[in-house]
């Protein structure tokens, strides 16, 4: 118990680091003094820096101009020339990830009957290695947690695979799922359940929200069990999500329907108008969307039919007439079709 | 001298009440008119109405209940679908469920005498039928579903933001009421973006009451309504 508090403080510690440095860069990016002068010759204004690793000196490729020196080579000490001898020349492995049921942290014994010399291994203790393999694959998975953890990760990353999700949003889905394992949440609910809503969590927590539809289609539970078992483990774990804004739909949208960013930052304009006049409140995000949409594909002169809005954003015909009266009224938007 | 009395049209419910309608009634008054609006303030706890009662009883023996389905008029009896007699009664409208250890629910009563009244007939029933049924037997209130309108439309969003993401549920992919749950009284809300509410889970009237006072209370402190 006491060393996964351990853990779970070095988790914290770790991600309030990373926060921290994140909010550093923004910082500079605003007051944009730290990081131009590396880029930017401060003699001759040109953008050609060269580094030049043999004397460790930043050059201005233009003017000549030595902007930087005695920098440190952050790269490996070793140089390799193709894929082998990399593989031999690294010391480490794969970095840490939450996507495996063991971080990625534990052994395995490769494929190849080779010894640490790179001599191939005897035909007598060949029988011999084979079982050990076969061994070490199967204590890797020491305990019920872990088998559940190694089913349900799989499982996790084979719906954001076929959803097409980033890595972060994977690698947030698997802290939000082993947080449910952890707390004990699993129990009475099934592993695909439970796995499916972490990915709706996990996208909405890395705004890249995913409709409930999107992720019922690629799992192997229901719709209304995603969403169930998702109210639940928010409301364990304290995710404390934002309701969805529709404007976070709106890229994906109007990228499935072909439409140009001119659409798309209309599309937001107005959606930002609705949010203003409380038109947004109660109604769903995908619904409200789709209009906005509708309304700016057809004040753009790109104008899509409400089947095929309707079509992309996963809501009916109905609903998009329904919000696009609603909006078109409120906010004073003169259509003519 | 005139004097202008008048009680706030209906749809000015809708916007902040008295403040709209000293507004409207602002340019008449002048030095000779006086505007007297017949009408207190708008209170959400007069819209309170109590919409469902739920309460169990038992009568202390078990029953046949095939046999008392086929007694009782109008009584429906499915076991693949659900493992009790249910029973309507038409006045006042209620539906007892009646299972086969002797407990009886009943559902669907306006108020908590209707419940009393509607389980009477049926113990009446039961009675005539041969049943022996115990004396005055314990009726239990469960629940009690009461709506009301706080005659403003909410911004759920910030309502969401104000009473704190871990207090509330809000889902607009999944329902479009924000959930509300609260300890004391200990009820859960459902708050709508019509300024409609749901107040369920409360024992006994006053609940809704003291729910619609407090949820006015804290989207007042947060200058949300």
């Amino acid at each position: 118990m006491a060393e996964l508090e351990k853990e779970k403080e070095i988790e914290k510690s770790e991600r309030s680091k990373i926060r921290e440095s994140i909010k550093l860069r923004k910082e500079k990016e605003k007051v944009g003094a730290f990081e131009k002068p590396t880029v930017e010759c401060p003699e001759c204004g040109s953008r050609s820096l060269v580094q030049d690793y043999e004397r460790a000196e930043l050059v201005c490729n233009d003017c000549g101009l030595v902007v930087d020196s005695e920098f440190i080579d952050q790269g490996p000490e070793w140089r390799a020339f193709d894929h082998d001898q990399r593989m031999k020349r690294s010391r480490v492995g794969a970095p840490m990830t939450y996507t495996i049921h063991d971080k990625g942290l534990s052994t395995m014994i490769d494929w190849r009957n080779r010894d640490s010399y790179g001599k191939s291994i005897s035909s007598k203790s060949r029988a011999q290695l084979y079982r050990l393999r076969k061994w070490q694959r199967r204590i890797r998975v020491s305990n019920a947690t872990e088998r559940n953890l190694a089913f349900a990760l799989s499982e996790l990353d084979r719906m954001a695979s076929a959803l097409g999700l980033s890595r972060n949003v994977r690698e947030t889905a698997a802290v939000v799922y082993r947080k449910a394992v952890d707390m004990n949440l699993i129990r009475g609910r099934s592993i695909e359940g439970v796995a499916a809503s972490a990915l709706y969590a996990a996208c909405r927590q890395c705004n890249v929200p995913r409709t409930l539809d999107e992720i019922a289609e690629v799992s192997r539970v229901s719709r209304k069990e995603i969403g169930r078992t998702y109210r639940f483990i928010s409301r364990e774990l304290g995710l404390k999500l934002m309701p969805t804004s529709p404007i976070d739909y709106i890229p994906r949208f109007c990228s499935g329907l072909n439409l140009h960013g001119e659409v798309q930052s209309k599309a937001v304009e107005i959606l930002r108008q609705a949010a203003e006049k409380e038109l947004t409140s109660g109604r769903g995000p995908t619904g409200v969307a789709a209009a906005a949409i509708y309304i700016s594909s057809i004040l753009c002169g790109e104008r899509r039919t409400q089947r095929e809005v309707a079509e992309v954003a996963g809501v009916t015909e109905v609903t998009i007439r329904n919000r696009y009266k609603e909006l078109a009224e409120q906010l004073d938007i003169e259509i003519i079709l | 001298m005139n004097i202008i009395a008048t009680t706030p049209a209906p749809h000015y419910r809708k916007a902040k009440p008295l403040a709209a309608l000293l507004k409207v009634y602002k340019g008449l008054n002048t030095l000779n008119s006086v505007v007297i609006i017949m009408s207190e303030i708008y209170d959400p706890k007069k819209t309170i109405k109590i919409e469902n009662v739920v309460a169990s009883t038992a009568i202390g023996t078990s029953l046949d209940l095939p046999k008392i389905t086929l007694q009782l008029d109008g009584a429906d009896y499915n076991k693949e679908r659900f493992p009790g007699v249910v029973y309507r009664t038409k006045e006042p409208k209620t539906a007892a469920l009646i299972f086969g250890s002797g407990k009886i629910v009943c559902t669907g009563a306006k108020s908590i005498d209707d419940v009393h009244n509607g389980l009477k007939k049926v113990f009446s029933e039961l009675k005539s039928m041969g049943v022996d049924v115990m004396d005055n037997p314990e009726i239990i209130v469960q629940n009690i579903v009461a709506s009301a309108d706080l005659g403003a439309v909410l911004n759920l969003n910030a309502i969401a933001i104000g009473l704190g993401l871990e207090n509330i549920e809000y889902e607009p992919e999944q329902f479009p009421g924000l959930v509300y749950r609260i300890a004391e009284p200990k009820v859960v809300m459902l708050l709508f973006g019509s300024g409609k509410l749901v107040v369920t889970g409360g024992k006994k009237t006053a609940d809704a009451d003291a729910a619609v006072d407090k949820i006015v209370e804290e989207l007042d402190g947060l200058g949300l309504l």
